[in-house]
This record gives C-alpha cells, sequence and structure tokens, in this order.
C-alpha cells in the first residue's frame, strides 16, 4: 500500500512524463509485434515455398524402365528425401493434358513428346540436401537432365533473410530506444525528487523503502505501454487487412497471423510482460547513478 | 552519548574541516554548538548523521563507533536520532499528517496507533484541525513546529538541530527553543547548532565553540 501511494505520488508529480514513457514503451511493443508478426509471416513463406521444392530428373528415351526403378529405390536412401516417384511418359502426358490448353499444344506433336522422369521431395529442404540429390542422379548413367529451382529459392531464402535482418534491427533500436527513454525519464522522476529522497534517508527509510516505488512506477509504465502497443498492432494490423481487401481484392484475414484469434489473450500477455520488462529494466538502469 | 575523539576531516588537501576535534556530549545534556561559518558545525552533522566519515578519530554515539556502521544498518541508526534542519526539510506534496507519520510509516507501525500517535503530536504543536493541509499553507514557525514533531514522533533519545531558528522570528524562535527544552526535560539529548547569540545566551546551555575545526569550549 505505502509503496502504492509512492508510485501515485510520483505519476502525479510527472504526469507528462510518465505518459511519455507509456507511449515510447507502446512504440516499441509496437515494433518489436509488428517484427515478430513479419518474421512469422516470412517464415511461414519460406516453409511454405521449400515444402514445394522438388528435384524432377529427365531420363533418356527408352532408358530401361527396372533400372529407372532401381534409382527410385536408391534416391529413397538419401538423407532429408521425403519421397521419390517414377512418372512414365504416359502418366506425364495423361497429367499434362488435363489441362485445356496443354492438351492444344499437345496434340500439335506426332505422339508423345515427353520423356520418363523421377521426381524427389525434399523432407527439409538444405542446400547440403539439394546438391546431394543432384549429385547423386549426376553420377548416373540414363539422366538426361536434371531440374530444380534452387537459385531462385536461394534468392528467395537471401531476400527474407536480408528484411528479417533489417526488420530484427529496427526491433532492437527499438527496444534499446525504448529502454533508455524509460530509463531517463525515471531517473529525471529520482532527479525531481532528490529532496525526497535526502529526508527519507534522513529520517532512516532504508534504500529498499526508496528504491522500489520507481521501480513499481517503471514496472506499471511498462504494463501499460505493452497493453497499449498490443491495441496499436492489432489495430493496424486490421485497418491494414480492410485497405488491402478494398484495394486490391485480397483477402489476407484468413491467414493465421492476421486472425482476430492469434491475436489472443496470450499474445497481449506476452506484450504486456515484455512492456513490464523494458519498464522493469529502465527503471534498474535509471537507479545505478543515483542511488549510489 | 557522543564523543568526538581526536576527529579529523579534510575535504581538500590543507584544508581541514575538523582539525583534532575531540568532545562529548552526556545522556540528558542540552548542548549548543556555535561558531562562525566554515568553523566545522556542519561537518560535526554529517558526520553524526552518518552522511559523511572522519578521515582520522573515532564519533562514539551511545558507545558504537558510527564510522563502523554497515551500510545497512545507517537507516536503523538515523531512526534513533531527531533531525531538525533550518530550512524545516518538509515533503510539500504531503500533508501535515503524513509528513509527521512518516518515520511511524518507515517502522511499519500499525495504522492505528499511527492515527493517534500523530493526531496527539499535532495536537501539541497546536495545528489541531488542520491534519489535512500542505505546508505550503503553513507559516514559518509551524512549519518547524511539524519538522519537530516528526523529529521526535519515534521518541529518539538524541536530537539534533541545525539552525532551527535561522528563518523564524523571535516570537516562533523561542517556541520552538521552548519545545526543544521541553524535549531535554523530559531525558532527551539536544544539540542544536545555532549563530543565535541572544537565544544561546538566554537559554543558558553549556556550548561548545568551535573554530576552524577545533573545540573552543
Amino acid at each position: 500500500m505505502r509503496w502504492l501511494k509512492e508510485v501515485f505520488l510520483n505519476f502525479k508529480r510527472s504526469d507528462f512524463m510518465s505518459l511519455v514513457s507509456v507511449g515510447t514503451i507502446a512504440l516499441a511493443i509496437l515494433a518489436l509485434g509488428g517484427y515478430y508478426l513479419i518474421n512469422q509471416t516470412l517464415n511461414y513463406i519460406i516453409t511454405k515455398v521449400e515444402q514445394k521444392v522438388e528435384v524432377v530428373v529427365f531420363l533418356h528415351d527408352g532408358f530401361d524402365p527396372q533400372k529407372a526403378q532401381q534409382m527410385v529405390s536408391d534416391a529413397k536412401q538419401i538423407d532429408g528425401v521425403d519421397d521419390v516417384m517414377f512418372v512414365s511418359k504416359a502418366d506425364a502426358y495423361n497429367n499434362f493434358i488435363k489441362d485445356p490448353d496443354m492438351h492444344d499444344i499437345m496434340k500439335s506433336f506426332d505422339g508423345n513428346p515427353l520423356p520418363d522422369s523421377i521426381t524427389v521431395k525434399l523432407r527439409d529442404y538444405t542446400k547440403e540436401t539439394l546438391a546431394g540429390v543432384v549429385k547423386f542422379f549426376n553420377a548416373r548413367e540414363g539422366v538426361e537432365d536434371i531440374q530444380y529451382g534452387g537459385a531462385e529459392i536461394e534468392n528467395l531464402i537471401k531476400i527474407v533473410s536480408a528484411i528479417k535482418l533489417i526488420v530484427g534491427i529496427a526491433g532492437i533500436i527499438f527496444a534499446v530506444a525504448a529502454l533508455l527513454v524509460v530509463s531517463n525519464i525515471i531517473r529525471l522522476t529520482v532527479y525531481a525528487r532528490r529532496q525526497d529522497i535526502y529526508i527519507f534517508r534522513m529520517i532512516g527509510a532504508s534504500e529498499s523503502f526508496i528504491r522500489v516505488p520507481f521501480i513499481i512506477e517503471g514496472i506499471i509504465h511498462g504494463f501499460l505501454g505493452g497493453f497499449i502497443g498490443w491495441g496499436l498492432l492489432y489495430t493496424i494490423v486490421n485497418v491494414l487487412i480492410n485497405e488491402i481487401r478494398k484495394q486490391t481484392g485480397m483477402d489476407f484475414s484468413g491467414f493465421y497471423l492476421f486472425t482476430p484469434d492469434y491475436f489472443n489473450v496470450r499474445f497481449m500477455l506476452s506484450s504486456i510482460a515484455a512492456g513490464s520488462g523494458l519498464g522493469l529494466f529502465g527503471a534498474l538502469f535509471s537507479q545505478g547513478r543515483f542511488f549510489k | 552519548m557522543i564523543k568526538f575523539n581526536h576527529v579529523y576531516k579534510i575535504y581538500e588537501k590543507d584544508i581541514k574541516a575538523l582539525d583534532d576535534l575531540s568532545f562529548s556530549v552526556e545522556k540528558g545534556e542540552f548542548v549548543f554548538l556555535t561558531g562562525p561559518s566554515g568553523a566545522g558545525k556542519t561537518t560535526v552533522f554529517n558526520l553524526l548523521y552518518r552522511e559523511d566519515i572522519p578521515d582520522m578519530g573515532t564519533i562514539l554515539v551511545e558507545n558504537s563507533d558510527i564510522a563502523h556502521l554497515a551500510r545497512s544498518r545507517v537507516p536503523y541508526y538515523r531512526r534513533r536520532i531527531g533531525f531538525v534542519f533550518q530550512d524545516f526539510k518538509l515533503l510539500f506534496d504531503r500533508s501535515i499528517f503524513d509528513n509527521i507519520a512518516l518515520p511511524l510509516v518507515l517502522t511499519s507501525t500499525a495504522p492505528e496507533f499511527i492515527y493517534k500517535t500523530v493526531n496527539d503530536a499535532i495536537k501539541r504543536i497546536g495545528l489541531e484541525g488542520r491534519e489535512d493541509v500542505d505546508p505550503w499553507h503553513l507559516s514559518g514557525g509551524e512549519k518547524q513546529k511539524v519538522a519537530l514533531a516528526r523529529a521526535v514522533i519515534l521518541n529518539p533519545p538524541f536530537i539534533m538541530a541545525d539552525e532551527p531558528t535561522g528563518n523564524l522570528d523571535e516570537e516562533n524562535a523561542w517556541q520552538i527553543m521552548t519545545m526543544l527544552d521541553e524535549l531535554n526535560r523530559a531525558g532527551t539529548t539536544v544539540m542544536v547548532a545555532s549563530h543565535n547569540r541572544d537565544i544561546v545566551t538566554r537559554m543558558g546551555k553549556r556550548v561548545i565553540r568551535l573554530e576552524r575545526g577545533k573545540a573552543v569550549e
């Protein structure tokens, strides 16, 4: 109770500075939450793209089907390979002509121009797995060509990594800035109350009696900032989804990261916990110099 | 009660704030500490507050060498001393009641006891009915009475007053000195730093005069 009274007095005395502190933490949580959402979205995209990566091995026309089946069995033993399927030229043709456009193109050829092929699906996409599969088939007899989207995927991963790095650095800068602002605001509060602190000391107040209210104040700033930051993020995501829908007709509201369920109590509590952590550390940093 | 034993305090090279200062104050005594500015009165008080420690010599308070008090014990030591300052050192965003109650709050005293004790103290200093008023609205004399009430609320055995009448008119100054005298008669040891020769003379108490960091009784 006593500490809460002191905290209330601090708030009363430095209402504007308290607002700045809460606002800064809210912005930091907004930035960190935004970083988290962007990071999750990018990871989701990469995973989806990686799941679609497959290596298609085209075989020489007339290659012995038994040898091809043996190649399939051997390829299944490669680390990181999920599935290997032999696609005969007849099956490939039948698949192609299901598409009306391809149907017309195929009909323009005499007979079936497609070769037998082997499709390899990867369990975990890595450069090494891909290289292992390519090396395996390159060394085999009867292989005419190997196709995979390796270069495109590597480029995509590089771009995504760069975006993640930039967003991550921005998030860290915001967090550090928030920490410094909170720390300095509480330091100013402590400075403004230095006479009171002196009086407290003279009449026998313990260090905890003097310090704890400032720490609680920092945590309360963080708590409020965390909650407001979460609310801002939720609002901004919803406004963006609505605007994108209006402007382009694309509806992202079904994407799991942007559903109301994702901004649930857990996300809110995490934001509040992160904000409170910022407030706590800000308050602790502010105490080092003044309380020596 | 208090014993300064060959105490030296040197703040800067060759500037001795206290120079082999020795004196003692017995339990239940009322002592004035006088002397010109720079004589070392503030240093004596700073050392007794345990704001600072001597460079040489010992300071015994109730037979304990306060220079060797652990940092964590200093607040407990200060609770046994009532401090009164020239500029009152009140908390101006709290009521008179809250100012006087503060030392009791520090010691986690029961609220009912705080309520009764503080209200009794407010009656004694003649501010009954103004418990919720902020110190801003008080005269200098009333502020010093509040400060004195706060200083004695824990019944300390020792009161230190640094120029307690420095900002007061004659009438209020005498009221404060009378209150300190009453506390002394009730057994509290009192040490007052003062420039006011008239008060020092009329009170007729023991005087320790400081000059250039030395005691000249």
